[in-house]
């Protein structure tokens, strides 16, 4: 919506003669085509020609939401006579279609939608943030989900997974990217018979997992991953079948991770949030960050507490002047008072002041949150 | 009215330090009146698909600037009418298929133009009719699509609500009658949104996001389930996320190791505002910030200084620039991004 960075070149008044002529050509063309597609529309001709010309104007202008509707209205057209049609397949036709172990009519619409999602390529890579080419791509699926067996649809959603790795290869950060990725492996779950997510024959929870690893190990800075990460952890640790061990023992990994990273870059805010949601999982008033452990109660909660407020105390050696530091201590003791108020000693009020009075000179941009936390916690 | 780009740039004007900016009103005006008059450009046709939002985001402008007759009612109204279609959804432009956000948008006009009663006399029954078409849309969870054709989003929810609430068909404005939409399904699927970092994001299991923030504190705020759902602990977490927005050079991004951008002033300030955390960000330099993006000789403002200015960024902008209290601009209503003084009629829960 809008423009995005987008310089200005050369504005309308200074266009010259030559090029304002060529603009109202295409002007002309654009329109002309425009009132083509609309007429044959609006005159229900859902021939393949007028879906041609849908071809034509989505490449100009893949914005054009009606058009796409209408797109849609002829392929839908379609598959009905080729269902129709069912009962008396030519020869040709069956014979194909008895190749690729399908019925006739579903090897047309199987045929007809890896055409139509073999040309939205081109313009997601083109137009990688357009809601409607991404919005397409998903009802052709659905189609074939509808129309097509089990197989034949796993399959192509399948060949989505590996486009979308491709997009978020170009972009690693685009989030109709990342939302697709979660539809798509919702859907070969799904039709893999898996019931649960992440334990059917097509789970995909472990290459999933991996898969955000390796996005963050090309860049740590990805919070995209890091987020998709957080999110897959439920059903891992349950397709795991893991015990109370084996799950403190992934808490223990994933901390090393992000410490880790935080030592190589304490200034990028995706790590903090990812150590922030870490330590949310163990702490109940969070809803929205399950346990990780299994017990999860208080007592885990305090000595993670511990352990980290320690391990972010020594971080700041070095990195003085990194807020996020500064922040996270005062956020963790502040849990840690809360839950074991005899715990002075090991955070000082004294300590607190410090931290805040830090915090609001190298942070001035958020004051009034700083001031509010002063009141909150009583400094 | 159209969504094409430019003419001009956001820029600081020769000699000018950043605080010595003022809002150059007559020239945004200006700016604003003159997009209808570019059909002489190949963006202005390729832009048809966002007259609606064009007009809606024009008029509210100018509302804020405090000159909501700079453009003709008759036309507006006119033109609004002519997208509505015999199902009770508006397109974007005329012959454009109906879609929920343009319904929205169509509504917030009729609201900001008194036009209720000749939506009347154009179809009777009207009214009701755009909000059966847009109770229509919701699924058997609670989400809404955008349109007949399924796709689901939490703008879309967001979209139901504030326009179901204009037009005076929000269940609990109407207590005697059978509720048309399912609101608590459609709450629980906000919820089913939220994140660990206070955030919301476009679907459950999606990472947060500024513009799906908006959408989701909106809906929460317009059925009246904000400060109950999310209580001062969940406002703190929002809040904190949303001011990490903030980055030196004063403007916003819409997610963390994101380019600032003048449109998240509206989401992020807005949730802020709603969520009674917006001293939670340094309003001067927010200010700046909008002030350098936009042009001060030709009107517009751009996402980022030195781009080309829209419509869309030079409503996001002022309204922005409103929520922090610039002096001379109507206050905007941080949930419906129209002036207060106009949503202040909505029956609130
Ligand atoms: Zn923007």
């Amino acid at each position: 919506m809008g423009s995005h960075g987008i310089p200005r070149v050369g504005a309308t008044f200074d266009k010259s003669e030559q090029a304002r002529d060529k603009e109202w050509k295409q002007i002309a063309q654009y329109q002309a085509l425009e009132k083509d597609v609309v007429g044959r529309v609006n005159a229900k001709d859902y021939s393949d020609a007028t879906f041609q010309l849908t071809s034509q104007l989505l490449t100009q202008n893949p914005e054009y939401y009606t058009i796409w509707n209408y797109r849609r209205l002829i392929l839908q057209d379609v598959f009905a006579r080729e269902l129709a049609a069912a009962d008396h397949p030519s020869e040709q036709g069956a014979a194909a279609a008895d190749k690729a172990g399908l019925p006739p009519a579903q090897h047309e619409i199987l045929l007809l939608i890896k055409e139509d999602l073999q040309f939205l390529i081109p313009l997601l890579k083109q137009y990688p943030k357009c809601y409607w080419i991404w919005n397409h791509r998903s009802w052709l699926l659905g189609a074939a989900t509808k129309h097509l067996l089990a197989r034949g649809a796993v399959e192509l959603w399948q060949g989505e997974l590996g486009l979308v790795s491709k997009m978020l290869g170009l972009d690693s950060r685009n989030f109709h990217g990342w939302g697709y990725r979660r539809e798509v492996v919702q859907a070969i779950e799904r039709l893999s018979g898996g019931g649960d997510e992440g334990k059917g024959s097509g789970g995909l929870v472990e290459p999933e997992f991996a898969y955000t690893t390796k996005m963050i190990q090309s860049n740590l800075s990805n919070f995209s991953a890091w987020h998709y990460r957080s999110q897959l952890m439920p059903a891992l640790l349950s397709s795991r079948n893991a015990d109370t061990a084996a799950r403190q023992a992934f808490l223990d990994a994933e901390f090393e991770l992000i410490t880790k990273a935080l030592y190589t870059d304490p200034y990028d805010q995706s790590l903090w949030f990812y150590h922030q949601y870490l330590m949310a999982t163990l702490n109940p008033s969070n809803a929205q960050a399950p346990p990780i452990l299994d017990p999860c109660g208080a007592a885990e909660h305090l000595q993670y507490l511990d352990q980290e407020i320690e391990s972010v105390r020594e971080m700041l050696d070095g990195a003085e002047d990194c807020k996020y530091i500064y922040q996270a201590l005062l956020e963790y003791s502040g849990r840690y008072l809360e839950l074991a108020p005899e715990g002075e000693g090991k955070v000082t009020v004294t300590e607190l002041k410090e931290w805040l009075r830090e915090l609001r000179k190298i942070d001035p941009l958020r004051d009034g949150r700083w001031r509010d936390l002063e009141g909150k916690m009583k400094l | 009215m159209s969504l094409a780009a430019g003419p001009g740039r956001g820029h600081v004007a020769e000699g000018q330090l950043p605080e010595e900016l003022k809002l150059v009103v007559d020239k945004h005006v200006a700016y604003i009146q003159s997009l209808d008059t570019r059909r002489d450009e190949l963006e202005y046709h390729l832009t048809e698909h966002l007259r609606i939002g064009g007009i809606y985001w024009g008029l509210t402008a100018l509302h804020l600037l405090g000159q909501p007759d700079a453009l003709p009612r008759d036309g507006l109204l006119e033109y609004v009418l002519s997208c509505l279609h015999d199902d009770g959804g508006f397109g974007a432009a005329p012959g454009h298929d109906a879609h929920i956000l343009y319904t929205g948008y169509s509504v917030q006009i009729l609201t900001m133009i008194d036009g209720f009663k000749a939506l009347e006399e154009k179809t009777p029954g009207g009214k009701q009719k755009v909000a059966t078409f847009i109770a229509n849309l919701q699924q058997y969870d609670g989400r809404f699509a955008g349109d007949q054709w399924g796709e689901t989003d939490t703008r879309f929810l967001f979209s139901a609500f504030y326009t179901l609430s204009l037009l005076g068909y929000m269940p609990h404005q109407r207590p005697s009658e059978p509720p048309i939409i399912d609101v608590p399904a459609a709450t629980a699927y906000i919820k089913a949104c939220h994140n660990f970092d206070g955030g919301f994001g476009v679907a459950p299991g999606a990472e947060s996001h500024s513009g799906q923030v908006f959408t989701c504190v909106g809906a929460l705020s317009v059925a009246g389930e904000l400060d109950s759902y999310l209580g001062e602990e969940g406002k703190d977490r929002l809040g904190a996320w949303l001011s990490e927005r903030q980055l030196g050079s004063g403007g916003l991004n819409g997610r963390p190791e994101k380019l600032v951008d003048v449109c998240y002033s509206w989401w992020v300030g807005s949730s802020l505002a709603m969520i009674d955390r917006l001293h939670w960000l340094d309003k001067a330099k927010l200010t700046a910030f909008i002030l350098q993006c936009q042009d001060p000789e030709q009107g517009g403002i751009a996402d980022r200084p030195e781009d080309m200015v829209d419509v869309f960024h030079t409503v996001f902008g002022i309204a922005g620039l409103s929520l922090v209290g610039y002096p001379g601009i109507g206050e905007v209503d941080p949930a419906y991004c129209m002036p207060k003084h106009i949503t202040a009629r909505i029956q609130r829960p």
